[in-house]
């Protein structure tokens, strides 16, 4: 009997140790769920949810406050995400607060980031229990980097036609003549320059807006989840893009230096003999032609990395997929 | 006629016995719901499986997270991603290794031993003594068996996974500087219910297979000594391919339910 | 001594166990033939039969460990056939069986072995102190000492006594021994058959000892039947069938 007892006594420590375990176990998780604690539901409608799971993160300032509730498709480009949140982090939730997702690190399951909204009216009121607060989509970014790609690809055009020309220079004395003589020629030439200069302002242009992003990634953390949500990711970017303003820089610079050298052969014989007899300036024009090529190279080589960054990647990708199918349409 | 065909005989007699465990069973749910309960025994059987089994599923534990651990780094680092590893060793010790490699060892420890048991009584007439004595030896016997290793089974299971994380987080504690506290902070980041509790809820599955087909193979043991052993060791074989088939089906339905 | 109660109707008691018929049969080969036994109050009879001539069978379809293809068992006026489990219980509880091997539980100990067949009567017969009928029952064997050793620590012959014991708890009013004397020595085995005479005097119990231990059924028997070819073949007390000129008869007695 009492060798049954000391069974049974250490039965019952092995069995409610093992009981503790499960629950130790089923508390550790629920909690991370929010499942106990008290909590409130936020709702945000997004056109894509980018594989967004039951049970994923959301973040508000990069704090896990709570977990995805559920996933409903209302249309085919909206889908109500609803929040479960931690009850004590939804007074520090603003109304105009915007939601994103974004992924977790680099093979990271997606989470949804709460950002603050801007500030400009005032405090907006903290959002209450079943609030919807906007969305962002990256969309907006990717546009502007396919409509950078594209004034580049044409940068790239023009100033093969450029060097066309220029080759045509430098072959011979019948086609300087040509092109002197023949007006037409000239006002091509002209154009191509123009076309030029036209493409660096856009690039610049655009390098302005993409910096203009970057800026506000790095100073007011809004659009942070939208990119980038690692830092070395950013960094890797705000260098490419530096690499493209430079780039731009120089195609410009350029542009500037041929327009120069046409304007000098426009102006008269004296310029004209002074070029043709000087090797040296037909150097010049050339090297200055060849300068071109390089920086167009180079800011194509920028747009490649852009595109091989891997948090773009996806997007181009998209992208590619959509213009071969648009070009496959016509031949149908 | 068989004779010229084994395959055929193989095959039949796969059924006969595939029926004959089915029939078992459910003269084990028969017997489970009317009195009177022998819980003396059903408590003296859970002592035996699972105090006893502790040992063996604490050190299969520990040393499976320790390896699991140590042999996933190097390749996890290769991809930087050597912060991963409480996510996924938690992951898949809680889904599906812990489970089954615990349920493996128990059905060699606990299962033949059923077998070797119920098979040696059977063969020294001592479950025919049990009946000459007034008590029905199948509820005696086998419905306290089937029962303490259905219910203990989960909580070795339990037992093993925490053990086997321990162990995990050992490894990661010395080779990668995560402290304790961070490792089971990102051990249960990862795990959801999910994991959990379809783990737990095949896991009595698993302990009602490793006693039903113990009991079944020592309880229909033949005579002489190696009818003894032939039950013992048949019963682990079946068992454990028994297991690998819960384990399919659990992970289905799983698959069903939160898929 | 024995011989003095010889086999005579006019000291038969009344009939306590009453086999017609009895059939088995396992496939194809017929185990019990045609059986009839009859046995009676105070008796000890013994069943003689080579190994393999279907003796234990008969002794489990008795007890109702097996089922006969056809025939009747009457055991103390009950058709066993006839009774659902908890009568069949009650009637098991009148009646002792010792197991050839002794068939001790060897995962508990010595009082549990006893205290088992104890734990379904205890109420229905109103048993108080069953520590008290444990240890009348080793004393009657003369293992009390025994008490809390396990099975395996004790030898054969010794588990043998234990399993006597246990047999003999529930005061039955009729024991059937199977093999009582098999794998033991003879000095060991001639411990137990005065053991077995004992306690027959002591409790006035009827005894069915099959055994193929000639010994043993000289000492023991009022009356014998002999087992061939899976029916009764011959009955009497031992003087007469040990000198009988029937050559089957005279083969048991080799």
């Amino acid at each position: 009997m009492k060798n049954s007892n000391t069974q049974n006594l250490r039965l019952g420590i092995f069995v409610i140790l093992g009981i503790t375990i499960f629950v130790l176990a089923v508390y550790f998780i629920g909690n991370r769920q929010n499942l106990f604690g008290d909590n409130s539901i936020i709702i945000s409608v997004f056109k894509d949810v980018s594989g967004l799971q039951r049970g994923n993160n959301v973040r508000f300032a990069g704090v896990n406050v709570g977990t995805v509730k559920d996933i409903q498709i209302i249309n085919d480009t909206s889908i109500a995400v609803s929040m479960r949140v931690d009850e004590r982090t939804m007074n520090l939730i603003r109304k105009n607060s915007l939601a994103t997702i974004s992924s977790d690190g680099l093979v990271g399951s997606m989470v949804v980031n709460l950002l603050p909204g801007e500030n400009n009216s005032g405090l907006a009121p903290p959002v209450k229990f079943g609030d919807t607060i906007a969305s962002i989509s990256k969309i907006a970014t990717a546009d502007m980097l396919t409509t950078l790609n594209t004034t580049n690809e044409n940068a790239a055009l023009l100033t093969a036609d450029l060097l066309k020309i220029t080759n045509s220079i430098n072959k011979g004395e019948g086609t300087l003549g040509a092109l002197i003589k023949d007006e037409e020629m000239a006002g091509n030439f002209k154009k191509s320059i123009e076309g030029l200069r036209q493409t660096t302002q856009n690039v610049s242009a655009m390098v302005n807006r993409i910096n203009a992003i970057i800026n506000e990634v790095s100073y007011k953390e809004s659009v942070a989840g939208v990119l980038l949500s690692d830092t070395t990711a950013a960094k890797q970017i705000e260098g490419i893009i530096t690499n493209l303003e430079i780039s731009a820089l120089q195609i410009s610079n350029m542009t500037t230096n041929l327009e120069q050298v046409s304007y000098d052969i426009r102006k008269g014989e004296g310029t004209l003999d002074y070029l043709l007899n000087d090797p040296g300036a037909v150097d010049k024009l050339d090297a200055t032609l060849e300068n071109i090529a390089k920086a167009t190279k180079k800011f194509d080589e920028s747009m490649e990395a852009l595109q091989h960054n891997i948090l773009l990647r996806r997007y181009f990708e998209k992208q590619a997929r959509i213009k071969q199918r648009e070009e496959a349409k016509p031949d149908e | 006629m068989t004779r010229n065909f084994p395959m055929v005989a193989n095959l039949s007699s796969f059924f006969t016995e595939t029926g004959a465990l089915a029939r078992f069973a459910g003269r084990f749910f028969k017997e489970l719901v009317s009195p009177p309960i022998e819980f003396r025994e059903f408590l003296r059987q859970c002592y035996q499986m699972g105090n006893k089994s502790l040992l063996l599923v604490a050190v299969t534990g520990f040393i499976l997270g320790l390896v699991f651990t140590l042999q996933s780094r190097p390749t996890l680092e290769e991809f930087g991603a050597s912060s991963w590893i409480p996510n996924m060793i938690s992951i898949s010790i809680v889904r599906e290794i812990g489970p089954v490699i615990i349920a493996l060892i128990c059905a060699g420890r606990i299962g033949s031993s059923i077998g070797a048991e119920l098979g040696s009584m059977k063969v020294t007439e001592q479950i025919d003594a049990m009946e000459v004595s007034g008590t029905n030896p199948f509820k005696f016997l086998v419905v306290t068996r089937i029962l303490a290793a259905t219910l203990m089974l989960p909580l070795l299971i339990l037992f093993g996974d925490f053990v086997a994380l321990i162990g995990s987080a050992i490894v990661e504690n010395v080779k990668g500087q995560v402290s304790f506290t961070l490792y089971f902070n990102q051990v249960f980041e990862a795990l959801a219910f999910s994991d959990l509790l379809p783990a737990t809820a095949k896991s009595f599955f698993f302990g009602f297979a490793i006693g039903l087909v113990g009991c079944f193979k020592g309880y229909n043991s033949s005579k002489g000594t190696a009818g003894v052993g032939r039950a013992s060791n048949s019963a682990v074989v079946y068992t454990s391919m028994l297991l690998f088939i819960i384990d399919f089906i659990a992970v289905f339905l799983t698959d069903l339910i939160y898929g | 001594m024995k011989e003095e109660n010889t086999y005579s109707s006019s000291h038969k008691g009344k009939p306590v166990i009453q086999i017609h018929n009895l059939q088995k049969q396992f496939g194809d080969q017929v185990v019990l033939n045609n059986f009839n036994l009859e046995m009676y109050e105070n008796e000890n009879l013994v069943l003689m039969g080579k190994s393999g001539s279907g003796k234990s069978v008969m002794i489990k379809c008795l007890i109702g460990l097996m089922e006969p293809d056809s025939g009747t068992i009457e055991v103390l006026g009950e058709d066993i056939s006839k009774l659902d489990q908890t009568k069949m219980d009650e009637l098991r509880a009148e009646i002792g069986f010792l197991f050839q091997g002794s068939a001790l539980y060897d995962s508990m100990t010595v009082r549990e072995n006893l205290e088992f067949p104890l734990r379904r009567h205890t109420k229905r017969m109103n048993i108080e102190n069953t520590e008290e009928l444990v240890l009348e029952a080793l004393n009657n064997v003369g293992l009390a000492k025994t008490i809390d050793l396990m099975p395996e620590e004790l030898s054969g012959g010794m588990q043998r006594r234990i399993a006597l014991a246990r047999a003999l708890i529930l005061k039955p009013r009729i024991i059937l021994y199977d093999e009582p004397t098999t794998g033991l020595d003879p000095i060991t085995a001639k411990e137990i058959i005065k053991l077995m005479m004992d306690i027959q005097k002591k409790y006035k119990t009827s005894s069915l000892i099959i055994t193929h231990d000639v010994d043993c059924a000289r000492v023991i028997s009022d009356r014998m039947i002999l087992l061939l070819e899976g029916t009764n073949y011959a009955e009497g007390t031992f003087k007469e069938l040990s000198t009988s000129e029937d050559p089957k008869i005279q083969a048991f007695f080799k």
